[in-house]
């Protein structure tokens, strides 16, 4: 088969960017361990307080270690509960400082919801029967807004929360 | 006649002849664009 000059540098260049981009998504997947946010564990959607992590006084913000946190959210249409402050007051808001380690366990007790924390790596699906989790290193300072970012119904765009990020 | 005949079947199989400059620059153009953009985004995943 004779083929133009032309056409094989650009078969080249195809092949070469494909091959390129099966090494990226195998170093990605095999070494860094990247994979869909909601792993094989499932849990009843009904009954999410059945679990270690989603029992009302678990969830929101908790330091496991130094610097390192878990952060329980349990969506529903159409809030994030991430726990209540001393007064009974819905938290809104969670703060970590700059630098740590965070975990976000979150899951869904009715339908699907999407959660990002715009201007940083997460975002997930969060979907019923499974728990979404992502962790991440919180390298900047700022205020980030927490949205649902798959349409789950009529009040969709007033789910939402706050992650804060202090220099400390 | 014949011999004229003869010519385009013989320019007919030849693509040396065919001018593919606009092709390959469009091709390419397209490639570089496509893996600037890859790199662009990689480069905003590492930096959050
Ligand atoms: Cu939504």
């Amino acid at each position: 088969m004779h083929l133009h000059k032309y056409e094989k540098i650009w078969l080249v260049f195809g092949l070469g960017s494909l091959a390129l981009f099966l090494l990226i998504i195998g170093f990605a997947a095999f070494w860094k361990g990247t994979h869909p946010q909601s792993h094989i564990e499932t849990i009843d959607p009904q009954n999410v307080e059945a679990h270690e992590s989603f029992k009302p006084e678990n969830l929101g913000l908790r330091e496991v270690a130094d610097g390192k946190y878990i952060v329980n959210i349990v969506a529903s249409a159409f809030n994030y509960d991430i726990g209540s402050d001393d007064a009974g007051k819905p938290v809104k808001t969670i703060r970590v400082p700059k630098g740590s380690t965070v975990l976000f366990q979150v899951t869904t007790k009715d339908v699907v919801h999407g959660f990002q924390v715009a201007g940083t790596n997460v975002n997930m699906m969060v979907e019923p029967g499974h728990i979404s989790r992502l962790e991440t290193v919180m390298k900047n300072a700022g205020e980030f807004t927490v949205v649902c970012n798959e349409y789950c119904g009529i009040g969709h765009h007033q789910m939402f929360a706050t992650v804060e990020v202090y220099d400390e | 006649m014949a011999k004229d005949k003869l010519r385009h079947q013989t320019t007919k199989n030849d693509d040396t002849s065919i001018d593919l400059k606009g092709t390959f620059i469009s091709v390419m153009l397209l490639g570089i664009f496509i893996l600037v953009l890859w790199f662009g985004i990689y480069a905003l995943f590492l930096s959050r």
